[in-house]
């Protein structure tokens, strides 16, 4: 079983006074093994985070199935397994860092005890101890970036799909992120990240994938990429430059 | 339930914790000590006035809250997309707009407990310094209409969950449930004016009476709760009409918010 599979996934947006349709993605297909870390690239506007959304029910697909361990996406059980941190979080402004881990804790069915446990240990890791009784709207973007990683982890999942980890942090926040990417594949989870920085996708990755114009256009581990001793930037900008414009309909 | 809770108690944090909930706050303490003042200046009528003045503040501000802070509770969920954060859990939609409902629920009951507690202890030292002033004065049917017009609020917040629930900017939602509210509070009227005859100089078409009649039984009619004129001429409603009224409440309430679940299940968040 694999953590992650896609199969045949489209998604078509209308957008505009005349409803004109985009297609965003098209007979997307994917399989993420248990224990890897993935790194989903592409351009802007790829459909990266549209096939992220897509995979925690968000968004709808027009075609195609999709499963999380096992689980149809559409399934609430689906996502009890698995943190998700979107591009950009947004939180309530008047909760605390400490309240918001516990509502994740509390809508994962933890008990007090493991809520406590892992709020500490989260709040510690993504380095929120002084403000964790301050309100969110008070926060910086990284340091809602670093409450969005903890609100993601706080029920352990084993799987991790993370949106732009990476944006909004200072180097200190991005190595904090890194860290906790080791820490989890360490850990043998399964971590989906999407990313526009390739030295981390490189540092981190297991395999990637690379999205361009809503196609998948490749799927290979890290080491077959770089066998010949091409950059991951060369065969990123390689294979975009062979998929050409974007594909609206 | 045990996902509920959480949903409902960070909604309900959000909203109590908000600056228009304390600016509402003081507007109903400032609109309670001015309808003392004007109270106090009418003496004949300083009971009826009083109570009518207290019984208005509580409404308009439990109005405020919904209308400044409930309506946003949801709506701006969407717009800013702080959804995410709950749907990403083992949540599914109609928990999440139940769990929505029971939070707002919370805090529009906080809010007129509060401000009811304000006017009755001001109703209270009224009635100490003009005894003779409140002869026919009932406690009951004070508490009475701020229950109703509870309910009233109630009604209406499940409403704009369910505009929420299809629409995609807090803006949109906010204008139908102000439009909702307006229309809601003149239905009652509207209804007996066109069905009176006598009532306009010119006939009325049959079209437009029917009209009505049909606008009547699809908007809730918000007038139902508006007891402020009985409870200040101390005129008790029949126990029929509360417990239907009550009842009327309950059932549009369930109805706005199993219908937002439907939609809200089929709604993309992109």
């Amino acid at each position: 079983m694999n953590a992650i599979e896609a199969i045949n996934i489209s998604k078509e947006f209308k957008r505009g006074i005349g409803y004109k349709k985009v297609r965003a993605l098209e007979d997307l297909n994917l399989e993420i093994h248990k224990g890897e870390v993935f790194g989903f690239l592409g351009p802007n506007g790829a459909g990266k985070s549209t096939t992220i959304k897509i995979l925690m029910d968000l968004i709808h697909p027009n075609g195609g199935s999709a499963s999380i361990l096992g689980k149809d996406i559409r399934s609430v059980e689906a996502r009890r397994s698995v943190g998700y941190l979107p591009e950009s979080p947004y939180f309530y402004d008047y909760l605390s860092a400490e309240e918001l881990l516990w509502f994740g804790g509390r809508a994962a069915g933890l008990t007090k005890r493991a809520i406590a446990e892992r709020s500490e240990m989260l709040i510690d890791k993504v380095s929120l101890r002084e403000a964790r009784t301050r309100h969110i709207r008070t926060f910086s973007k990284g340091m809602l970036q670093r409450a969005g990683l903890a609100l993601a982890l706080i029920h352990d999942p084993d799987v991790v799909i993370l949106d732009e980890p990476m944006s909004g942090l200072d180097p200190i926040g991005r190595k904090m992120v890194g860290d906790l990417l080791v820490e989890l594949k360490s850990q043998g989870k399964t971590v989906f990240f999407s990313s526009h920085i390739l030295t981390d996708v490189e540092r981190f990755c297991d395999r990637v994938g690379i999205l361009v114009a809503g196609r998948l256009r490749m799927v290979d581990s890290l080491n077959n990429l770089l066998s010949d001793g091409a950059a991951l930037e060369d065969v990123f900008l390689r294979e975009v430059k062979a998929a050409g414009g974007g594909i609206e309909v | 339930m045990s996902t509920l809770l959480p949903i409902a108690l960070i909604t309900y944090k959000e909203g109590i914790r908000n600056k228009a909930f304390f600016g509402v706050s003081l507007v109903a303490l400032l609109l309670l000590c001015a309808g003392a003042l004007i109270s106090i200046m009418v003496p004949q009528e300083m009971g009826k006035a009083a109570v009518d003045m207290a019984l208005s503040v509580i409404s308009f501000s439990g109005l405020l809250v919904v209308f400044f802070v409930g309506i946003n509770l949801m709506a701006k969920d969407l717009d800013r997309r702080t959804i995410y954060m709950v749907l990403s859990r083992p949540i599914s939609r109609s928990q999440y707009i139940i769990g929505k409902f029971i939070g707002m629920l919370f805090l529009i009951v906080m809010t007129m407990l509060f401000v009811s507690l304000l006017a009755i202890i001001l109703l209270f030292l009224l009635k100490m310094g003009y005894p003779d002033r409140f002869e026919r004065f009932s406690w009951s049917l004070v508490l009475l209409a701020a229950f109703l017009s509870t309910l009233g609020l109630v009604l209406l917040s499940s409403l704009s969950i369910l505009f929420a629930s299809f629409t995609s900017a807090s803006f949109v939602t906010s204008a139908l449930t102000v439009v909702v509210y307006i229309i809601g509070q003149s239905l009652g009227d509207m209804k007996t004016l066109v069905e009176t005859p006598q009532s306009f100089p010119v006939g009325i078409s049959p079209f437009i009476v029917k009209l009505v009649q049909t606008v009547y039984y699809i908007f809730p009619n918000l007038s139902l709760f508006d007891i402020k004129m009985q409870a200040a001429h101390n005129l008790s409603p029949s126990f029929s009409y509360i417990v239907w009224t009550a009842l009327y409440g309950l059932f549009y309430t369930c109805v706005a918010i199993t219908l937002a679940a439907l939609i809200f299940k089929k709604k993309e968040v992109p």
